[in-house]
């Protein structure tokens, strides 16, 4: 015991030393506590809130209560945040970055001395160790400059995520502690040329040397962030792999791939319209010889380590996204508190007070949503976010571009102007929508993960009643009756309910969308089976409904705890809950009738029907209004 | 009351003669002379049309005497025979039969008499010479001929007339021009409407003629999807580049002209010509070819025709036989890569024992038939095999493939070639749709050879 605290004592003087000298004084015994806390993992727990709500059913447990931290884990935090929140204040020129395209050394160095370079690198490599939630809080205001938040991304939550996750401890003893200091900087290379959506199609390719030691690897890699100055790149490579029936293969595997191995060039970087600062680039592998202890994971298993990384990692955008805007509103709320026109000022017009009410209302779901996910993903046991992560992402940065968009709007032609910050911000969070699996693919991810769960589950169901078994066609009628006669109840109100009263409204409204979620899906897998891959429209409606209940739930559960423990302003969570509630329950439900059969809202052949004309021809084909025929 | 009766029952009788075929002139006559002889009316209608006379009719003083004596003679003639003006035309034009000549000739027949006698026969005649001299699809040409039409004389003046056929034959002719402008595709114009209406008013046969063309002409303009110019490119290089993407119908694919038309003349003084060749070949194509099996021969095959409204060109294409379903290879996706689960790439397939509803499965039962792969077709300016080995060898610059697959050459006789004996089954068409019989048959009707 002593001995632990010992070193957990040295570990926190290490890290003190940058910055946090005051630290060193509480020191030891609660972050000993709370460290271990952090880490026990028992694999018993498997998460199932979103996948589950496929089913028309809600885990409330796995959402009710809103995770909190720990006070020390706060305190801790807070320590942390003030001295970032200083240095982004103070010391980074954002502006300049924009403009020149590059982020100047000292501001490098800077991030670096913070040990931002290694937010959940665990400490015994000198890194600052933190939780997911924790790393989210830092996201926040490293958001505020693009550039950095995407250079930070690229180097630790993708870059040096797959050592963390799936390396050997020999790897993570030679790599991670440089990676932690900042001294050397990651990069994720997974992208290539003729590999956009398609992983079929990677060609870098990887070939054992004669004496077996080395990989040999060749190819090129696109749009690598960090691409010319990482000194340390995950790699993923196509290896030929022999498997149970010794027919080989080409699998892909991930490696770690240093500079120094040689035969690595990294192109031109690319001229961006926003994270102009950040560093992407081609990076080509000329017979870089890799040796084979630096395989991460298994041969072959280098989809899954990639996944891993991805689905993980998303989550981080509702945090980054809220900063950015949160930022926004207090400088857009200053000029609108300010400026005058018509001897009134603007902020007492009803159009530019609904832009700040949509403000407000997305970064409040945002954050909430980010949160939620962080704290499931910390929780003791195997996370699997990997839904919850997608749905956070879709709908934080679907939602940062409309309210960096509200915002610059409120200051017209100003905004518009590099005067200003907004246009910048607007450049910067268009990215958002793109990068780490694009919000098209994360829908369809989304989507149909939650239909083969439901669909493993109600297959057996749906052939008896096709087949015409009287007896499931009755019960199944007699729940439908029942749901019709009686609202759907998941115990989320009332006696024993999780959701306080002064929002039950809304909780009802969840419950409602939930039960008819459920057997909508029900309906469309009747319908579709397994050729629902080939639905897209419906499938991104099934995905929309999933990210508003899944966002309901979030601003549920955070408002109830805010209530319950008496936050600050809780009562404007309660008014921001209830407003965002009832919009996504009339969406919900229009969307959920879209997906019926014979449904008259749903306009999808139609849709179809105009993009297969204009794609036929590649142009817009209607005749210009001018033009005559006789 | 009574006088408005009688004044109808009057009409009647004049139209009941009118239908019996004996006008009674000297009813009529007075109404119609007061329109016609004041000129004022008459320019001033003139004036408002932009008029065309051709430079060669007002110069060209003695040609233009000889057509009036034959107009002359014409009508003199019919006052004792049922001869119709056919004749003038083809007397008056000789041997250019052109526009200029065609406008003459009416010009003339309107400036010889200012009745216009017999001029419903001339425009009948002149209906059917339009082919002959070209003019079928000129609007103006139409315009001129219904400008032959005495102005103003057949328009109803009162509710009687308006309710019965008036000047049934005129209107009728009036008609007939339209139909024909319709039959050739002439969309009438503005000063056709200004011309119907002043000679046969608002609500006439013509004028309802006209409205229904006017209604649907417009509607059916852009109805082909495929529409082919009415001037087709001159070049045939340009022609061929035309035809082949009107053929291939693929946005992707790519023309490649691999020789140029050209003559050259040797030292010895003999003249080399080099056809032109024109290839296309889409990336899809491409990328079959290069999967093809090089045990297996690919095909040169043609001419095939193609009809560009009335020309007609011919085509090559490179095919092969529809791959037997025994040696077909499915490729093999690492199922890691798109089953569920999975976010990296979308999941492009969901494991479910469940399959589409009854109720919405909107698929049809196509059957399809397999057919070979074509993998890329051209245009030579001729048919030989030593021309289109010329554009295999072009191909293979980008598909090496096609260096190791033998090419086997199944060529027809060439398109300007007709065999006189019918020998066999292959394609009866291809012998239907030539015309000309070329006697010495330099080329053997089926060329089959195997290049290497």
């Amino acid at each position: 015991m002593s001995l632990n605290k010992f070193i957990v004592l040295s570990r926190s003087v290490r890290r003190g030393r940058n910055l946090f000298a005051a630290r060193v004084a509480q020191t030891g015994e609660y972050l000993y506590q709370f460290q271990s806390q952090r880490f026990i993992r028992s694999s018993s727990r498997s998460l199932a809130y979103a996948k589950d709500l496929f089913l028309g059913k809600v885990n409330k447990k796995e959402v009710f209560p809103y995770p909190e931290i720990s006070n020390e884990e706060l305190e801790e935090l807070n320590q942390f945040v003030q001295p970032v929140e200083k240095f982004f204040n103070e010391s980074v020129d954002s502006a300049k970055i924009d403009r020149e395209a590059n982020i100047p050394p000292e501001t490098l160095d800077g991030l670096k001395e913070l040990g931002l370079f290694g937010i959940q690198i665990p400490e015994e490599y000198g890194g600052l160790g933190l939780s997911n939630t924790m790393y989210a809080r830092l996201g926040e205001i490293t958001s505020l400059d693009g550039s950095i938040a995407v250079t930070l991304a690229a180097h630790q939550a993708i870059g040096l995520k797959g050592i963390l996750i799936a390396g050997t401890d020999a790897q993570k003893a030679k790599y991670l502690p440089k990676l932690a200091t900042g001294e050397h900087i990651a990069a994720f290379c997974l992208t290539e040329p003729g590999s956009g959506s398609d992983a079929a199609s990677i060609q870098l390719r990887a070939t054992l040397t004669e004496d077996g030691k080395h990989y040999l690897l060749n190819g090129t890699k696109f749009w690598i962030s960090n691409g010319g100055w990482a000194d340390i790149m995950t790699v993923f490579a196509r290896t030929e792999v022999v498997d149970k029936d010794g027919q080989k293969k080409d699998k892909i595997t991930a490696f770690i791939v240093e500079r120094a191995f040689g035969g690595v060039t990294s192109g031109k970087p690319e001229d961006k319209l926003g994270i102009r600062g950040s560093n992407t680039t081609e990076i080509t592998f000329e017979d870089t010889k890799v040796p084979i202890e630096n395989v991460i994971g298994e041969v072959g298993d280098g989809f899954k380590v990639a996944m891993n990384i991805l689905n993980n990692g998303r989550f981080s955008m509702g945090g980054a996204g809220a900063g950015v805007v949160k930022k926004l509103i207090e400088l857009s709320a200053e000029y609108a508190g300010t400026r005058k026109q018509f001897n009134r000022r603007l902020s007492e017009f009803g159009m530019i007070q609904d832009k700040f009410a949509t403000m407000a209302l997305n970064v409040y779901v945002m954050e909430s949503m980010a949160y939620l996910t962080a704290g499931m993903m910390d929780r003791p046991g195997l996370p699997d976010c990997s839904l919850e992560a997608a749905m956070v992402k879709v709908f934080s940065s679907e939602g940062t571009w409309i309210c960096v968009s509200e915002a610059l709007q409120v200051l017209g032609g100003l905004g518009f102007t590099k005067n200003y910050p907004y246009e910048r911000y607007l450049r910067d969070c268009r990215i958002l929508q793109i990068f780490e699996g694009t919000n098209e693919i994360l829908r369809m991810y989304v989507a149909l993960t939650g239909m083969q769960h439901a669909g493993k589950i109600l297959t057996g169901k749906i052939k008896e009643m096709k087949k015409g078994n009287l007896g499931v066609v009755f019960e199944i009628l007699g729940k439908k009756i029942k749901d019709t006669v009686q609202t759907a109840d998941f115990g989320l109100t009332g006696k024993d309910g999780v959701v306080h009263p002064s929002l039950t409204e809304s909780a009802k409204m969840f419950e409602q969308n939930a039960a008819c979620f459920g057997s909508t899906v029900e309906g469309l897998l009747y319908r579709y089976g397994k050729t629902i891959v080939d639905e897209q429209l419906l499938l991104k409606k099934v995905a929309d409904v999933l990210i508003n209940l899944y966002a309901m739930t979030a601003v549920l559960s955070r408002s109830s705890r805010s209530i319950s423990i008496g936050l600050r302003n809780h009562d404007h969570e309660v008014l921001l809950t209830n407003t965002f509630c009832k919009d996504a329950h009339f969406k919900n439900n229009y969307m959920l009738s879209q997906l019926q059969r014979y449904s008259p809202e749903n306009d999808d052949a139609n849709i179809k029907k105009i993009a297969q004309d204009v794609l036929a021809k590649r142009a817009y084909i209607c005749s210009h209004p001018l033009e005559r025929t006789f | 009351m009574s006088a408005s009766h009688h004044l109808l029952r009057l009409q009647c009788v004049r139209c009941l003669s009118h239908f019996l075929g004996t006008p009674v002139r000297q009813v009529i006559l007075p109404g119609r002379a007061h329109l016609q002889t004041p000129g004022s009316q008459h320019i001033y209608v003139q004036l408002l049309r932009p008029f065309h006379r051709s430079a060669v009719c007002s110069t060209d003083r003695q040609n233009r005497t000889d057509i009036e004596k034959l107009v002359e003679d014409e009508t003199h003639h019919k006052d004792k025979t049922l001869v119709t003006h056919d004749d003038i035309f083809d007397r008056a034009a000789g041997d250019s039969k052109t526009k200029v000549e065609f406008n003459r000739v009416v010009d003339v027949f309107k400036s010889k008499d200012i009745r216009r006698r017999g001029h419903v026969e001339f425009i009948y005649a002149a209906l059917k010479k339009m082919p002959e001299f070209g003019v079928e699809c000129d609007v103006t040409v139409y315009n001129k001929l219904l400008d032959v039409f005495p102005k103003e004389v057949f328009v109803p003046q009162n509710f009687i007339q308006r309710m019965f056929n008036h000047y049934p034959r005129q209107q009728e002719c009036g008609v007939q021009v339209l139909e024909q402008m319709e039959n050739y595709g002439v969309m009438p114009n503005i000063e056709t409407k200004v011309l119907l209406v002043q000679i046969f008013g608002e609500k006439s046969h013509p004028i309802r003629k006209f409205q229904r063309i006017m209604y649907w002409f417009p509607k059916f303009k852009h109805t082909n999807p495929y529409p082919v110019p009415h001037v087709l490119p001159s070049d045939p290089v340009d022609l061929a580049q035309f035809c082949l993407t009107r053929i291939a119908a693929d946005l992707d694919a790519k023309i490649t002209i691999y020789q140029y038309p050209s003559t050259d003349i040797t030292e010895t003084g003999e003249e080399i010509t080099r056809p032109h060749i024109v290839g296309i070949q889409s990336p899809d194509q491409r990328s079959l070819l290069a999967k093809h099996n090089p045990c297996k021969p690919v095909f040169v095959e043609g001419p095939y025709p193609l009809w560009l409204r009335q020309k007609c060109v011919h085509y090559y294409l490179l095919r092969a036989d529809p791959i037997p379903p025994e040696e077909k290879v499915e490729e093999e996706i690492d199922p890691e890569m798109i089953c569920p689960e999975q976010s990296l790439f979308f999941p492009q397939r969901v494991e479910l024992d469940l399959n589409v509803d009854m109720g919405d499965d909107h698929s049809f039962n196509v059957d399809e038939v397999e057919e070979g792969a074509v993998y890329a077709m051209c245009m030579a300016g001729q048919g030989d095999q030593a021309t289109l080995s010329q554009w295999i060898s072009g191909l293979q610059e980008t598909c090496p493939i096609l260096g190791q697959i033998p090419t086997v050459f199944r060529l027809e006789s060439g398109p300007r070639e007709l065999q006189t004996s019918t020998d066999d089954h292959q394609r009866p068409e291809q012998e239907s749709e030539t015309d000309q019989i070329i006697e010495d048959d330099e080329e053997p009707r089926h060329s089959q050879g195997v290049k290497q």
